[in-house]
């Protein structure tokens, strides 16, 4: 789960590491209270997730209550590249020396957290890494040593960066690992982080991604997903537990199916006929009737999808629970669509017999190329 | 001959008591499975179809001689489980739970390494010899014995492949559930030496998908040390791009790390046939036995 910007500088704040002095409004009407104590200029920053924020106009500058008024009205509730911003980051604009990059993330080579540090921050850190990768020092983390002091002196060693920064650096590195760790993140990044006239260092900002897997253990964390302006269908399919994933805007297809690599081999194949696939649908292992009545009721909420591709090989997932699922949601389904099931596995023999007898709108396909040939004859 | 399970694999069933746990022992009994316990805290001392239960993992491995365990328990209690188990001595450790958090594995993965363990999974059905042993939920009466080894990413498309194998009359000598997830207990390129090294496996095939960089580094492997022929198919060819990991997911990417036209490109200069999808498989198997 990706955080928001404000969400992360909370969790940075939370972790002891500095940050810009700010605040969080959702409502106009609360800028003179909210704005209180804090030291003009200040930016406006609109809290959507979407890269290119500062092109699209979602970050502005002002010099006082009377400026950052109009640009607050204009910029809440706002559309920004198709998000709507229902939240305003206000904080002071600080004055820095030079930018810095540093991030922790989990690294799947060593398989252990890995230091990314850099003296070219900013927004330009992927060119970097593209055309100067020297640039780039990256440094493993043994979980049994953690973050060590001679960490701090060889990084900055390394990318040239002054050297009074060593201690505010190492300061900063073993709380971000801290917090690394606390929240079971993938990924802990700060860009920019600046040096300050007085060589301090503070995180300007920042990604936090958290390991889905872990959310059930990091109850703050969740909260926050509340705020993450996430599609309906995605939301609704995860209620039972299911993986929505949205693909071509204008794709007339939905695959469902019980495991990523399946999904990801029939999208392969799809997409070789030259036709767009909407979206998929991962049922995990297991899933019963009830819960595939859902999965197609799911993805169907989609207004362009006319045709459903469940492609299912069963282990754990058992073909009679699929078929069943598959007839009762057809009960309430208008006769535009088309539905193709392959099945494969355990019961299969049970489960080819109930979707035969659902009617012409449901076709039972023997293999997973027969499937997609299908598809391709439907459409036509 | 085949790799890391045989029928001389003493097994023992972590969370037999379960529904799944007791439905996939009864499987794994019928296959010819050499079950010689399972554990469950709190109902030791109890029988399931006809296998002794104990209350921990030590006791087991001591009554029973058991050298590998497989855990039929939630992901929030498979990190538990496997510590369990490493702290008992048991030589492989095969995980199926989805959902494991990617820290703790982080975390075991070390454990395990230093302890000489071995663990398949999480996110794996596990792994199958057939004819001779199984152990995992996978659907076995699509396997059939023969010489070529497979090991898969996806479960799915590892099945897919090995019923078009077995319908053409390739058998398999063993086939491992490598896991989806971010850290597997073991990598391709753990795997491909034991591949190598077994008689019986004559070619090995490997599943692959987008992400990481398991695949590369089999690559790497099979360059400098493959004797036998490899076929693999990467997945996710088409996939919409996934999440990306902030700046530093495209810093730790800029040499193209992760994606399939990488992986494919690698792993064919390594000499390894390349399958566009998995009905391809057969095909170029057909050509090279």
């Amino acid at each position: 789960m990706k955080l928001m910007e404000y969400q992360a500088r909370e969790t940075f704040k939370q972790f002891n590491m500095s940050v810009m002095n700010g605040v969080v409004i959702d409502n106009v009407k609360d800028i003179e209270d909210a704005v209180g104590e804090l030291q003009f200029p200040l930016v406006v920053k609109a809290q959507v997730q979407v890269g290119g924020r500062g092109k699209a106009g979602g970050i502005k500058f002002a010099e006082n209550i009377e400026e950052i008024k109009p640009i607050c009205e204009k910029l809440l509730y706002s559309d920004l590249k198709g998000h709507r911003v229902n939240k305003l980051m206000l904080v002071e604009k600080a004055d820095y020396i030079k930018e810095l990059y540093l991030s922790i993330m989990l690294d799947r080579l060593s398989k252990k957290p890995m230091i990314i540090f850099s003296a070219e921050g900013g927004v330009d850190i992927e060119d970097t890494a593209q055309n100067n990768p020297e640039a780039i020092i990256k440094v493993t983390i043994d979980p049994v040593i953690g973050v060590r002091e001679y960490d701090a002196y060889y990084l900055v060693n390394q990318a040239g960066v002054d050297k009074k920064i060593i201690k505010p650096l190492f300061e900063f590195l073993k709380n971000l690992y801290e917090m690394f760790t606390e929240t079971d993140a993938l990924l802990a990044e700060i860009n920019p982080l600046i040096i300050t006239k007085d060589y301090q260092l503070v995180a300007l900002d920042g990604k936090v991604d958290i390991d889905d897997s872990a959310l059930h253990r990091q109850k703050r964390i969740l909260d926050y997903r509340e705020d993450l302006q996430e599609e309906e269908l995605l939301l609704e399919a995860r209620k039972y537990r299911f993986l929505y994933i949205p693909i071509e805007e204008d794709g007339d297809i939905a695959v469902i199916s019980n495991g990523s690599g399946m999904l990801m081999s029939s999208i392969d194949l799809i997409s070789k006929e030259n036709i767009k696939v909407g979206a998929a649908l991962d049922l995990g292992g297991g899933a019963t009737a009830d819960r595939i009545k859902e999965a197609v009721r799911i993805v169907m909420l989609n207004p362009n999808i006319k045709y459903v591709y469940i492609n299912i090989f069963g282990g754990i997932t058992r073909c009679d629970e699929v078929a069943r699922g598959v007839k009762e949601a057809m009960k309430k389904t208008s006769s535009d669509y088309c539905v193709i099931v392959r099945l494969e596995g355990t019961n299969k023999a049970d489960g080819v017999r109930t979707i035969q007898s659902i009617g012409s709108q449901v076709v039972s396909v023997n293999g997973l190329v027969e499937g997609v040939a299908e598809l391709v004859k439907r459409r036509k | 001959m085949s790799i890391l399970i045989d029928k001389d694999t003493k097994l023992i069933i972590q969370g037999i008591t379960g529904r799944e746990g007791t439905f996939h022992a009864e499987q794994m009994l019928n296959y010819g499975t050499n079950v010689v316990a399972g554990v469950t805290p709190g109902k030791g001392g109890q029988e399931i179809l006809g296998i002794p239960v104990f209350d921990t993992v030590r006791e087991a491995v001591e009554k029973t001689g058991g050298n590998t365990s497989i855990l039929f328990v939630p992901a929030k209690y498979t990190i538990a489980g496997i510590y369990e188990a490493i702290d008992a001595n048991v030589e492989l450790i095969l995980t199926i739970a989805e959902h494991v958090p990617v820290q703790d594995m982080m975390n075991v993965y070390h454990l395990a390494k230093s302890r000489n363990c071995r663990i398949v999974g999480p996110n794996s059905f596990g792994i199958i010899s057939p004819g001779e042993s199984k152990a995992g939920f996978m659907a076995h009466t699509i396997f059939t014995p023969g010489s070529v080894g497979v090991m898969s990413r996806s479960a799915t498309n590892c099945y897919e492949t090995v019923a078009m194998m077995t319908e053409n009359g390739i058998g398999q000598s063993t086939v491992i559930g490598v896991g989806g997830d971010m850290i597997p207990g073991s990598t391709f390129v753990e795997l491909l030496p034991l591949y190598e090294a077994d008689e019986k496996t004559k070619a090995i095939i490997l599943i692959g998908e987008i992400g990481g960089n398991e695949e590369e580094l089999a690559a790497e492997y099979i360059k400098n040390n493959a004797s036998k022929p490899v076929i693999a198919m990467i997945a996710g060819k088409n996939a919409p791009k996934g999440r990306s990991m902030g700046h530093a997911g495209a810093i730790v990417s800029a040499d193209g790390t992760g994606s399939a036209a990488n992986k494919e490109k690698l792993l064919a200069a390594a000499g390894v046939h390349i399958a566009e999808s998995t009905v391809d498989i057969v095909d170029i198997l057909k050509n090279i036995l």
